[in-house]
């Protein structure tokens, strides 16, 4: 017979309920701000629905009415550094950080809505309709509400997606030597995500202040919470992550005041961070102003039942009790947030001539169509100014130095430079340099900026995207191999790609992210892609191809002093490369939007990056075409040398574009329709290809280089050109 | 076993050749030898001759239609074959009989032989070059446009005849480099070219514009030539003329001066031994130049009959290839037209010619004397490459010595 011994989970699990003593001992002020600010929520969602209910919210409003005891409750003791994310149902948290933000602490109920607050609730529901004045110029709506200045980092309308970015927030609040804390809200229907996972073992591995706030309502559209999880109390869940939980009635607004004030003890001191449950209900459906039981999903009664538990009631009856206020108080609050809500309202609409009796936005507070691509990157002035140097055209005394060590060298001086500069990848902290050596000797200097992460693409590029949206820590983000990419493809595309422009164009998102092509090393058909095809469809993202080890330097500075996502290739095949780097000058950038010419020629113009420009230099010679070949270097669409192609193609009439991977995920499909866009007429064949095969490149050796490009190819590119170019040439 | 006849290399370099006319129906014994057709190239219509005896059972190329150099024109069997099944034979040989002329050629298939062929993207099928449908890259319209040029005139050497940059930059070039497009008034007619026009228009544009061309004159005292003349043709039925004369004494001249009977290569100077000289025939297609070989052996009687000849096969358009072909020396007379004088265009591979004018009578001065006498002007344009002017003028002026004292140009 087996011996059992009862194992305990590291961290406590508890449920918290207030006493009566707790309304007696809670300090009055916070009684009365959430008060305010609960009356004021619900005001500002009854509006949104009735403007919703009258067609006028474009999309879906996805209301918090009878949610907002667990967002005031635990945001009422939060300071402006203090952050907090949330989820698509965001208003009532967005609400009240920012009216605490604008109230620094102090509503009075007699006089509620001051000009600030009433400007809050006019510029988040110009936001919510899409309007120019809005907290994000309209762009962002109901589910990309932002403010940083009050600390409201941003909702997110993918379902957990914000988790991971709270988690660079709060690395970086630690990292700046704060007490300061992420909270981060999601619901019953985000626990289950990938995202939210990943990021709460990241966070309790990393030991981050942040909070995991769940919002659990029990019902994700229509699907109920038992159905989707098999542990239903879903602060569980901390068990598994050693995270500290505390489960909480979401109706009571003081209970959860008092769970987040645990949690906020132990994450201020460095514990790491917590979960709260909070069980709340929504009153209506899961967006728009009928009930969830018209949709027959749940039954009237069980909505019946919550009402009565209706945090605007409890606060009251509470308040009364004590004698803090009366019930004609208590009327009056409702009434100003009404009154102020139906002002903000009339500033926004008017009545519609054509239509009798209806409303609709006035025309003159929407946004200029044209703003609607502003801000998709930033401008690239930050690089104005920065010393700007030529490799090939430079004469200063060079040194010889192999791809890889160049890597490391450049980003040592980088970090000894700017203690902003953090980097994080898996393996990166072991092994002499991760696992090609690339960041050798670094973890040895900066131990505490050269993070070791665990397998979770999708949390720590998250992670880094939170940090770069911060803007105190500059994250350099490695991803093993290419492909791993597709495991975080939320965070990559949906969040870091989206992310100055989803929210009105204004945030910096300062990230690298590294990966190395690995074509030709046989690990098979999942590790080998050339990302930069996928990546050049996200607009976004910025993207640089170094082929020389001088050039690595030059291109990874530029992609530091960027304000925008870049994505820095490498390649395995260039690793063991020697080159002549500048002595004793790590700082130069190459100049943005910069090809280099390789070799000069007049038959065609090649177009390549990475390895594939020395593959085509040694196919030029073999093939004795006379051609030119520019190393694009810069490849994403907006950082293009267009300049340098223009004047090439013009001369050559000719073009041949060069990469080594597979035809679907390839780079050179835009580029091709690009160039025929601009240059019709100056071509006298079509543009020509070389790639890859259908297949991703498998481990078999002969089969891994049948299915890639590789010198054979481009020669034979080469020769269709020559024949395109007719018998009188 | 029938045996198929395929086209003739009628003319060096070119590649196809129009059937003009079958001379013999099908069906017909032929000889060794005996012309069966009719060939045009774009310098002569040509005379092919059957290469066995045999019959001419089939036609394989039409009347009018063009066929390739080596391409298969007819069927022969031999006598006792006449049974036989002449569209299994081709169906075997794997021959298709064309249909009508078309005004198709079939252009090159690039192979594509490689190991690692990647991805079948386009295949290339080749295309017919009809009428309904013109193929040139974007950029050689636009060239063809700004040179004012038809596409439809231009032959494209790119993948599947595409017509390419190369292909309007050869034309421009060798078409001259700025083409008018000239507004024709609607009463005027237009001709096509002919290919002979275009031969003619070709060929002595290159030699304008690549040979060095310098000119000497000259006047000449004929007086004794047009006597020796009447005297020659007492005897003779048919009538010499100067123009005979005149090309038996350019033969002599060469003898006196044979430095200058050469003709200049990228390689090398080519000089000959005998004088093959060509004679300018004004035919209804256009300007031929038959070539009258070994002038230096021939009698004055042998000269004429010759020149006869050839001239009156040029204007039947019955020249063999071979009678066109070569020569050092052309000479050109237009006296006949009442031309004082003029300067003619060598005709390449030549390195001169002399252009004659008409005889008239002129004061002359002897020995201080004015006299009246027939003096005909003479024009040699020369190659600079192969001949300088000293040389030139040795010969222009044995060439003179001659023709004042004719008696030497008979021997």
């Amino acid at each position: 017979m087996t011996s059992h011994l009862d194992l305990t989970p590291a961290q406590p699990w508890v449920e918290i309920t207030t006493q009566e003593s707790d309304w007696a001992s809670a300090n009055p002020q916070t009684l009365e701000n959430m008060l305010g600010q609960l009356h004021l929520i619900r005001a500002f969602e009854e509006a949104v629905l009735q403007l919703a209910s009258e067609g006028l919210v474009h999309g879906p409003a996805h209301s918090s009415v009878g949610q907002e005891g667990g967002a005031v409750g635990s945001i009422i003791g939060l300071s402006t550094s203090d952050a907090i994310n949330g989820s698509h149902r965001g208003h009532h948290q967005f609400l009240a950080k920012v009216i605490n933000h604008v109230s620094q602490g102090k509503l009075d109920v007699t006089n509620l809505v001051t000009a600030d607050i009433q400007n809050v609730l006019q510029r988040t529901m110009a936001e919510i309709l899409g309007l120019a004045q809005g907290y994000c110029h309209g762009r962002g709506g109901s589910m990309h509400l932002q403010s940083f200045e009050a600390g409201a980092l941003g909702t997110n309308a993918i379902v957990g997606g914000g988790v991971p970015l709270a988690a660079g927030n709060a690395w970086a609040q630690k990292k700046a030597g704060t007490r300061d804390i992420t909270v981060t809200y999601f619901g019953d229907g985000a626990v289950n995500i990938g995202s939210v996972l990943e990021t709460m073992n990241l966070a309790s591995a990393w030991k981050l202040p942040m909070c995991f706030f769940i919002e659990n309502n029990m019902y994700a559209v229509s699907t109920h919470v038992s159905e989707a999880t098999g542990e239903p109390r879903l602060s569980a869940r901390g068990l598994g992550f050693a995270i500290p939980s505390w489960q909480v009635d979401g109706m009571d607004p003081l209970a959860v005041h008092l769970a987040m004030k645990e949690a906020e003890e132990y994450m201020r001191n460095g514990g790491g961070p917590t979960i709260i449950e909070a069980n709340v209900y929504r009153f209506f459906h899961q967006n728009g102003s009928f009930p969830g039981s018209a949709f027959g999903y749940r039954s009237k009664e069980e909505e019946a039942s919550w009402r009565e538990r209706d945090p605007l009631l409890r606060i009251a009856k509470e308040m009364i009790e004590i004698g803090l206020i009366d019930q004609a108080g208590v009327d009056s609050v409702r009434d100003q947030a009404v009154r102020a809500c139906e002002i903000a309202m009339a500033e926004l609409t008017q009545d519609n001539p054509t239509a009798a009796g209806k409303r609709m936005i006035r025309p003159e507070l929407w946004p200029d169509t044209s703003f609607v691509n502003v801000g998709v990157r930033g401008d690239a002035s930050e690089l104005d100014g920065l010393e700007n140097l030529e490799p090939s055209e430079s004469k200063a005394t060079t040194v010889e130095m192999k791809f890889v060590d160049a890597i490391a060298a450049v980003l040592d001086r980088r970090m000894e430079t700017d203690s902003r500069i953090v980097v994080l990848g898996e393996d990166i902290h072991r092994l002499n340099g991760g696992t090609n050596g690339a960041t050798k000797g670094l973890s040895k200097k900066y131990p505490d900026r050269i993070l070791g992460t665990p397998i979770s693409e999708n949390a720590f590029v998250g992670l880094g995207g939170g940090m770069a949206l911060d803007g105190r820590f500059i994250p350099v983000v490695e991803f093993m191999y290419p492909d791993f990419m597709w495991v975080a493809a939320d965070q990559v595309f949906n969040q870091i790609g989206k992310a100055r422009h989803m929210f009105g164009g204004q945030n910096a998102v300062p990230l690298v992210l590294r990966t190395k092509v690995a074509m030709g090393s046989g690990y098979g058909s999942q590790h080998l892609m050339d990302p930069a095809g996928i990546f050049a469809t996200s607009p976004g993202w910025r993207i640089v191809a170094p082929s020389t080890p001088a050039d690595y330097v030059g291109l990874m500075n530029a992609a530091l002093a960027l304000q925008d996502p870049v994505l820095v290739l490498e390649h395995v095949d260039l690793y063991q490369d020697l080159g002549q780097v500048p002595e004793g000058n790590l700082d130069y950038h190459i100049e943005f939007s910069k090809a280099a010419i390789r070799r000069k020629g007049s038959d065609v113009t090649v177009l390549t990056y990475l390895s594939m420009v020395k593959h085509s230099l040694t196919a030029v010679e073999q093939s004795g075409v006379d051609a030119e070949v520019i190393d694009l270097r810069w490849l994403d669409r907006a950082s293009l040398d267009w300049v340098t192609i223009e004047e090439s193609i013009k001369k050559t009439n000719a073009v041949l574009i060069v990469e080594q991977g597979a035809i679907g995920t390839s780079y050179g499909a835009w580029l091709t329709d690009e160039i025929q866009r601009r240059f019709f007429d100056y071509l006298d064949q079509p543009v020509t290809r070389v790639h890859g095969g259908e297949a991703s490149p498998s481990i078999s050796k002969v089969l891994e280089r049948a299915a890639i490009a590789g010198v054979e190819e481009i020669v034979e590119g080469l020769a269709k050109i020559q024949r395109g170019m007719g018998g009188n040439r | 076993m029938p045996i198929i006849m395929r086209m003739p290399e009628v003319l060096a370099n070119v590649t196809e050749a129009i059937l003009t006319s079958w001379m013999v129906p099908e069906g017909t014994a032929v000889t060794e030898g005996q012309p069966i057709a009719e060939v045009e190239t774009e310098k002569a219509l040509v005379e092919v001759t059957s290469e066995m005896n045999g019959v001419l059972a089939r036609y394989l190329a039409p009347v009018g239609s063009t066929a390739q150099i080596g391409a298969p024109i007819a069927i022969f069997i031999t006598q006792d074959e006449k049974g036989v099944d002449l569209d299994a034979f081709l169906a075997q040989e794997s021959i298709t009989q064309p249909a009508a002329p078309a005004t198709a050629h079939a252009p090159e298939i690039p192979a594509t032989k490689s190991n690692n062929e990647p991805v079948e993207t386009a295949i290339e099928v080749p295309r017919e070059r009809t009428s309904e449908r013109l193929f040139a890259s974007p950029l050689a319209r636009k060239l063809a446009k700004s040179h004012g040029l038809d596409p439809e005139l231009i032959i494209g050497t790119g993948p599947d005849g595409r017509i390419v940059r190369g292909d309007v930059e050869k034309f421009v070039a060798s078409s001259g480099d700025k083409t008018v497009t000239v507004q024709a008034p609607a009463s005027n007619e237009a001709i096509p070219h002919s290919r002979m026009r275009k031969a003619i228009a070709r060929r002595l544009t290159e030699s304008k514009s690549t040979v060095p061309h310098f000119y000497l004159n000259a006047e000449c005292n004929v007086d004794l030539l047009l006597e020796l003349r009447r005297q020659l043709n007492q005897w003779s039925s048919t009538k010499v003329s100067i123009n005979d004369l005149i090309v038996k004494a350019s033969a002599a001249a060469f003898g006196d001066v044979p430095d200058a009977n050469v003709i200049w290569t990228d390689k090398e100077l080519l000089r000959f031994a005998d004088s093959d000289i060509s004679i300018a025939v004004t035919t209804e297609k256009g300007l031929v130049t038959p070539v009258l070989r070994g002038v230096n052996k021939m009698s004055i009687f042998e000269v004429n009959q010759t020149a006869l000849d050839l001239a009156t096969r040029a204007r039947q358009g019955r020249l063999k290839q071979h009678e066109i072909e070569g020569g050092s020396f052309s000479v050109t007379n237009l006296g006949m037209f009442g031309v004082q004088s003029f300067s003619a265009i060598i005709n390449p591979p030549q390195s001169a010619i002399l252009a004659v004018g008409a005889a008239k009578p002129k004061a002359i001065v002897v020995d201080g004397q004015i006299k009246i006498a027939n003096t005909l002007e003479l024009t040699l344009s020369v190659d600079h490459r192969a001949i300088d002017g000293a040389l030139a003028a040795q010969w222009l002026s044995a060439f003179c010595k001659r023709i004042e004292e004719p008696m030497w140009v008979l021997i």
